[in-house]
């Protein structure tokens, strides 16, 4: 039972170049869970559904589940664990607790990493916007009231802030 | 003199505080079952049943890999799932954890094969050959209850694991009763969806000699008691821990066939064995929810007072009767709560727990109330109309006043509290009712039709022994056992049987120790889900972890702080009159000793305690059960304003109100939370969500692209509003909540696209109201129509 095929595959994760093995069947999901032991990205549906495995790579938010991990050659991955440090998650984050955008919080990793596409790509989104580009995140919690809330707090902070430095 | 005040801020009960639990997740540190790595950790995959119903003549395993398979044959001595109800005429039935000679739904497990990763262990599956007779299929519940039908469990002679009746005499009101109005409705077979599956890991402790099971469960020590059972194991010998839960609502309630395969395999193969359910396996082989059939008349004078309701009422409970809430908690539970918060003179009820081959149902939020909402509500609807009143009028004339609180209803229900009439007059006030009746009236320049609807409803939660006790299941909720133990630096350890699957409880049950204690909720730590460190409690379900747990925590600090203000006299040597208790510490006229001086005097430096000290130290469990424990009834109601597209059946929410009591809230921000997710769930109810079955038993819905969840698009922004009538049997006057939000959108969805297609001649009486099921309903009126001008 053995003998399948592999394939090496070297890529960028989280800033660390990593070389592995994988077979090609392996998507990128069980790729950083079971062999680089990244276990903040949750899988959700493996259907391509409810993006709860919602990752970055090279910048754009990608379905790690229906994503193969040797397609991923030469390329940077980003998951929830790179963005302890990152400014505009810190917003986020910060805007997610104060809204209640999360209770039990399987769907936040994959939400944090679409909410922050939404604030740097889009600054002028409005709450329709934000519901549209939250559609392929789903969320049994919430009701998604904290969610909208939380990324239309950031939005505005930042146009703030983008107005007093102007 | 001020020191020890200045260090405390509102954190108490009331208080809309942001989670303690927030930070771990928002940095993909949550602790799910899926993220225990483990030296040597197998997984396992199942072999599960293509077919509903079959008898199994033979099960071969492939060749080379005969150890890695493992059937019901070889669990030798393992015992089946049996979760009877000792209601009179209950009929018995028992789930292997592997099937035996029979299956009985699609997903059914047969074998279990174990390999180094998921993906090896389903090839091994996919070679285990299974020879079927196939039998037919028992799929519709009111087909099954007919004579002739195949039989799922062919000893019982028919398919009705319970037949229920509250009889009336009704001859009276028949003749007497101004309007009749009849309503044939039906719910959709649900699932409950949470974003994490299922999941089990377990592994033998030698050291303990312990089997360690960590499952993703709402109920942890209800599934040690079952697991034990199962295995035949002492219960000291198993420890359940369930870690972060990635979402509940019911789906998590339930001892697992496969809980108790991958444990026995873990003691077999001395090694940790990991299963963790994918979504095709949740959606079409694990529990699903809520399918409802009801035949209902209700009579009411030309005021539109209700005098009678009279109803068959069919669920259909699935193949099994599952652990430890049995196939019948759901159907006789409409026969118990179906007049809602409404009076009326005489009622009648017969109910129907259907076995069907289907998986088996669970309780999912709300549980009956949000099929029996529906059904009430529709036909108060529909009073409405032969009455010529709006339906907030009927429903005015018909609810419990405040003035007759509490009420004991025509099923015995015991109403606490609250101001039914006003929820309705505010919820009627904020959804502007007259606005929308103009606006209806001027039409919309897209074509599409508005409509407006109401469901008001309570909600019995956090019921306990006397309540329970009459189902006869295999669990009944007692006295909620909480335990606190002071750190000796002042840490202020909560441990309770109850558990968090996102309801905030981390953060809430310290509010409550804040409130008794005045201690920063930094320095509470609340420990939940692991049976090796918590009291055995019946875990969180049916809307009552706040209420018993909450009000528990509460009674056990008021103990523990006695005990403190004792020691902390003694030291400031001040007689314990003189002393008061003022944010954390114990004050006196010439100084105070905070909790943590207190503590590190119990553990460190007993030589300066007084001789007289409580033996009993600074650890404290109790046990807590309300002055009356037949539940808390919060109540609310939704209204919402409806769009309905009539070329593509396509329903637009425009506005959502909840109006809402629930009683004192602990932390509002929470309370919001569950509302707004509960109702979301709701919309899914009403309009998305349904588990289609084919004719010979096969789901069709197998992953998230044919179940459709409601997204961030279909959801409105919800407005609450708040009324807080204290629950007069609670420690905190706090009333149960979890549950409310799913309770009421369905219904009041469903009779706003009714209000829209009314003046149409078209009734939609099924949920989901699908486009497909609104197109058609036209289609089908207007063919009717036709038919009638040709015959003219």
């Amino acid at each position: 039972m053995n003998d399948k095929p592999t394939s090496p595959l070297a890529l960028t994760v989280n800033g660390r170049e990593v070389s592995a093995v994988v077979e090609p069947r392996t998507h990128l999901a069980d790729f950083l869970r079971e062999q680089q032991l990244l276990t903040g990205t949750n899988i959700g549906c493996e259907q391509g559904v409810c993006g709860a495995c919602t990752v970055l790579v090279d910048g754009v938010p990608t379905r790690s589940c229906i994503t193969w991990a040797v397609s991923c050659q030469g390329a940077e991955v980003r998951t929830i664990e790179s963005f302890d440090e990152d400014e505009t998650m810190a917003e986020l984050r910060a805007a997610f607790t104060a809204e209640h955008a999360l209770q039990c919080g399987y769907c936040t990793p994959g939400m944090l990493a679409t909410a922050r596409d939404i604030v740097t790509r889009l600054p002028q989104a409005d709450e329709a916007r934000i519901r549209l580009e939250l559609s392929g995140n789903l969320c049994r919690c919430t009701g998604y009231v904290g969610l909208v809330r939380a990324i239309g707090r950031v939005l505005e902070a930042r146009r703030q802030r983008n107005l007093v430095e102007a | 003199m001020n020191a020890p005040l200045a260090e405390t801020r509102a954190q108490g009960i009331g208080v809309a505080l942001p989670r303690k639990e927030d930070d771990r997740f928002m940095r993909g540190r949550g602790g799910y079952v899926g993220n225990i790595r483990m030296v040597g950790m197998v997984d396992v995959a199942f072999v599960r049943s293509p077919v509903a119903h079959g008898r199994i003549r033979a099960i071969e395993k492939p060749e080379g890999c005969e150890g890695a398979v493992y059937t019901l044959a070889d669990l030798e001595g393992v015992q089946p799932i049996v979760a009877n109800s000792g209601l009179a005429g209950f009929k018995c039935s028992a789930q292997p954890v592997l099937a035996g000679d029979k299956v009985r739904q699609v997903g059914e497990m047969i074998a279990m094969c174990v390999a180094d990763n998921r993906a090896a262990a389903e090839d091994i599956a996919a070679q285990v050959f299974v020879d079927f007779d196939e039998l037919p299929a028992v799929v519709d519940m009111l087909a099954a209850r007919r004579a002739g039908s195949a039989l799922v469990h062919e000893e019982w002679g028919d398919n009705v694991f319970l037949e229920t009746f509250i009889d009336a005499d009704l001859d009276d009101i028949r003749s007497k009763a101004a309007i009749k109005v009849s309503r044939k409705l039906r719910t959709a077979r649900q699932s409950m969806a949470p974003m994490e599956g299922r999941g089990v890991v377990a592994h033998w402790d030698h050291r303990l000699g312990q089997l360690i099971v960590y499952t993703s469960a709402q109920m942890p020590h209800i599934n040690r008691t079952g697991i034990a059972g199962c295995l035949g194991l002492d219960e000291g010998q198993v420890r359940v821990v369930a870690p972060d839960v990635g979402g509940g609502f019911g789906y998590k309630g339930i001892l697992l066939p496969e809980e108790v395969c991958v444990a026995w395999l873990a003691i077999k193969l001395g090694r940790p064995v990991r299963w963790l359910e994918d979504r095709r396996e949740q959606l079409t082989a694990n529990a699903n929810c809520r399918e409802h059939d009801y035949d209902i008349t209700a009579y009411a004078d030309g005021d539109g007072r209700l005098l009678a309701v009279d109803c068959e009422a069919t669920v259909d409970s699935g193949a099994y009767s599952s652990y430890p809430f049995s196939a019948c908690l759901e159907a006789a539970q409409v026969g118990s709560i179906l007049p809602g918060p409404y009076k009326m003179e005489k009622y009648r009820c017969r109910t129907w727990s259907v076995a069907t081959n289907k998986p088996p149902i669970l309780p999912y939020r709300g549980v009956a109330r949000t099929g029996v909402c529906y059904a009430i509500e529709t036909v108060m609807d529909a009073i409405a109309v032969q009455a010529g009143l709006e339906p907030w009028e009927v429903r005015m004339r018909n609810l419990v006043l405040p003035q007759e609180m509490p009420y004991d209803n025509i099923t015995r229900k015991h109403f606490d509290s609250g101001d039914y009439p006003e929820c309705l007059r505010r919820a009627v006030e904020a959804i502007a009712l007259p606005a929308v009746r103009e606006r209806q009236r001027r039409g919309e320049a897209d074509g599409r039709r508005i409509g407006v609807g109401l469901a008001i409803f309570c909600e019995q939660g956090a019921h306990g022994t006397s309540v329970y006790h009459g189902w006869g299941i295999p669990m009944v909720p007692g006295r909620e056992p909480v335990t606190l133990r002071l750190t000796p630096d002042g840490v202020l350890e909560i441990r309770a049987g109850v558990h968090s699957h996102g309801q905030g409880m981390e953060t809430t049950l310290a509010q409550i120790a804040h409130e008794v204690l005045g201690i920063a909720i930094d320095k509470v730590r609340v420990l939940l889900g692991d049976t090796g460190i918590t009291p055995y409690s019946t875990g969180t379900w049916g809307s009552r972890s706040i209420v018993m747990a909450g009000s528990a925590v509460g009674v056990a600090c008021k103990e523990l702080k006695a005990r403190l203000i004792k020691i902390g006299a003694h030291l400031l040597k001040d007689e314990p009159a003189m002393v008061t208790w003022q944010a954390g510490a114990v004050v006196g006229p010439h100084g105070w000793k905070r909790i943590a001086d207190i503590a590190r005097t119990w553990y460190l430096q007993p030589q300066l305690l007084p001789a007289d000290v409580d033996p009993r130290g600074l650890e404290v469990s109790t046990t807590y059960q309300a002055r009356r424990d037949s539940g808390t009834f919060s109540y609310a109601c939704h209204a919402v304003v409806v769009a309905v597209d009539t070329a593509l059946g396509k329903v637009e929410l425009l506005d959502y109100v909840v109006v809402e009591d629930g009683g004192v809230l602990i932390n509002p921000l929470v309370v919001d939370g569950q509302v707004y997710g509960g109702a979301a769930q709701g919309i899914g109810t009403a309009l998305y969500e349904e588990m289609r079955y084919s004719e010979d038993g096969q789901p069709l819905a197998s992953t998230l692209a044919d179940y459709i969840l409601p997204g961030a698009t279909e959801v409105p922004a919800i407005r609450i509003e708040h009324m807080e009538t204290p629950a007069p049997y609670t420690e905190f006057g706090q009333k149960g909540i979890g549950e409310s939000g799913a309770i009421g959108s369905p219904a009041a969805i469903a009779n706003a696209v009714n209000d829209a297609l009314r003046p149409l001649g078209v009734e939609i009486n099924q949920l989901p109201i699908t486009p497909r099921a609104i197109v058609e309903a036209l289609a089908a009126a207007s063919a009717a129509s036709a038919t009638q001008g040709r015959n003219a």
